[in-house]
């Protein structure tokens, strides 16, 4: 990224590439914290991911100010103008994923007050695929790389297929037993928020793509899609 | 003054030129080749400072030659209208052609080529005459005007194209060089535009003006491309992403990539020309 004939000019470039793999840090232990408080039952720790998404809303405005800078300042072109975009868009997907951590863990705190759903631990499952998928995808922008991004881009079907079979796993739950509608309904927001957090990772994996090549991504994104989940 | 038009003053076809007969370059999609250039060498003496040079230009787009000093782009530019013709030592090699006829063949005379192919410099170099002959001598000498009504029907036209006749049309007499800088680029451009050129070559026509005075002119430069092939060499990137279509960046004598502008700008494909629009290296 370096090399410019102005030094002030990298060292901007530079600083908004390490804020926004900070914000990603953060973003991923919020959803990783998330996961291991609706899996452990753990209100306490629901009660910190909840207070800590403030961060990631901070984090955002200052990368946001930081891109307003540098295209006012510096007039980026080319490469370094898909550089400031690249870091606009993911900063803001990265923000959506700090809220549905956040939300996850409200829902954990009401969960928490009904009686152990055995289906927590799909939810863990499906939670940790998803971690690891935007752990991999922020990696990935870190090293500017395309291809483990692009394998994301991919795999994210997985998580649309652990969707749809939690969502009739907890169908199920429901028809059985009435009294746990409740809990259950969250959990499916719960499942719902993860298979979005699973769509911001594949958001990430595009704009690092038209970072890298300057090209947008040629082919459909395979799609095990909601529709049959929404038949049953 | 009677400035009203009758309508038999229209000068087209008034010049003498190499009419096109044949239209040999290959055109792109929707956009008429009006230059076409193909393996253009040029030599000052024993120093070569353009390489193979090959590109097409279309008509009715602005095109903008981009690259540190140095390059080649203001030699090309030159070329275009044998202007180098004139620098002794200077050879030029390959084929240059205006709709499709070699602009270096025998038969051409280059004062004939040059009244088709007007050009802008720099710094604004009104003749030391009034206004109105600033704009007048062109179409006067090359025999376009019948009548002096005819001449001020022309020198109106080029004034009002120029977006200089409100602000001038009451000094007409004055003298050319009383005017603002930008107001005498404008009326330089006037002064090409009088002649009725096919072409209209810029070499870094703003880079002595304010903001303001540039910010008309670029305006002026998109108004101008509706009737004419405009071929801009510029110093600011900028300037080249905000008037042109297409873009050509140049680099130690050889053309190293044309594209739309949005490309270059956006995803240069090569390696020296992201180097340079992102100011990595001058």
């Amino acid at each position: 990224m370096g090399d410019h004939i102005v030094r002030a000019y990298d060292q901007a470039l530079e600083h908004l590439s390490s804020d926004l793999a900070k914000m990603g840090g953060l973003a991923e232990s919020q959803v990783n914290d998330a996961i291991t408080a609706i899996t452990r039952r753990d209100t306490a720790l629901a009660q910190t991911v909840i207070q800590r998404d403030a961060k990631i809303d901070a984090a955002q405005k200052e990368v946001e100010k930081r891109c307003t800078s540098l295209l006012a300042l510096r007039q980026p072109m080319a490469n370094d103008l898909r550089e400031v975009m690249a870091a606009w868009k993911i900063s803001s997907d990265l923000e959506r994923v700090g809220d549905l951590a956040k939300n996850i863990a409200k829902r954990t705190l009401v969960i928490n007050q009904s009686d152990p759903i055995q289906l927590t631990k799909s939810i863990e499952r499906m939670g940790r695929l998803a971690a690891a998928h935007l752990k991999q995808v922020l990696d990935a922008y870190s090293s500017r790389e395309v291809a483990p991004a692009l394998a994301i881009w991919f795999q994210d079907e997985d998580i649309d297929a652990h969707y749809n079979s939690l969502f009739r796993e907890l169908l199920t739950y429901m028809m059985e037993d009435p009294r746990t509608i409740g809990p259950c309904a969250h959990l499916l927001f719960v499942a719902k928020n993860i298979e979005r957090i699973g769509d911001h990772s594949t958001n990430i994996a595009e704009t690092l793509h038209y970072l890298v090549t300057g090209e947008e991504i040629a082919s459909e994104r395979p799609k095990a899609d909601d529709d049959r989940a929404m038949d049953t | 003054m009677n400035f009203q038009a009758p309508q038999s003053a229209d000068t087209t076809g008034a010049v003498q030129a190499p009419t096109p007969t044949v239209q040999s370059a290959p055109h792109q999609a929707g956009a008429p080749v009006k230059v076409e250039a193909r393996d253009v060498n040029v030599h000052y003496g024993d120093k070569q400072a353009l390489f193979n040079v090959s590109i097409t230009i279309p008509d009715h787009a602005v095109t903008a030659f981009i690259g540190p000093s140095g390059c080649g782009k203001t030699t090309f530019l030159r070329c275009i209208n044998r202007m180098n013709d004139l620098i002794p030592g200077c050879r030029v090699n390959g084929i240059v052609e205006i709709d499709g006829k070699n602009a270096y063949a025998k038969n051409v005379d280059p004062v004939v080529l040059r009244a088709r192919i007007g050009m802008v410099f720099q710094k604004p170099n009104p003749f030391p005459k009034s206004i109105y002959e600033n704009v007048a001598y062109g179409p006067r000498i090359h025999g376009m005007a019948a009548s002096k009504s005819d001449l001020d029907v022309i020198v109106e036209r080029s004034l009002r194209r120029a977006g200089l006749w409100e602000e001038v049309k009451d000094r007409l007499a004055q003298s050319g060089a009383g005017l603002s800088g930008g107001q005498q680029q404008r009326l330089v451009i006037a002064r090409t535009v009088a002649v009725d050129p096919d072409v209209i070559l810029m070499d870094e026509p703003c880079s002595a003006l304010d903001p303001i005075a540039t910010a008309r002119i670029e305006e002026l430069i998109d108004e101008l491309r509706a009737n004419y092939c405009i071929i801009i060499v510029t110093h600011s990137m900028a300037q080249a992403a905000r008037v042109s279509q297409k873009t050509a960046f140049f680099h130690l004598g050889t053309l190293v990539e044309t594209g739309s502008t949005e490309e270059i700008f956006q995803n240069p494909r090569d390696k020296r020309t992201q180097d340079y629009i992102t100011g990595r290296f001058g």
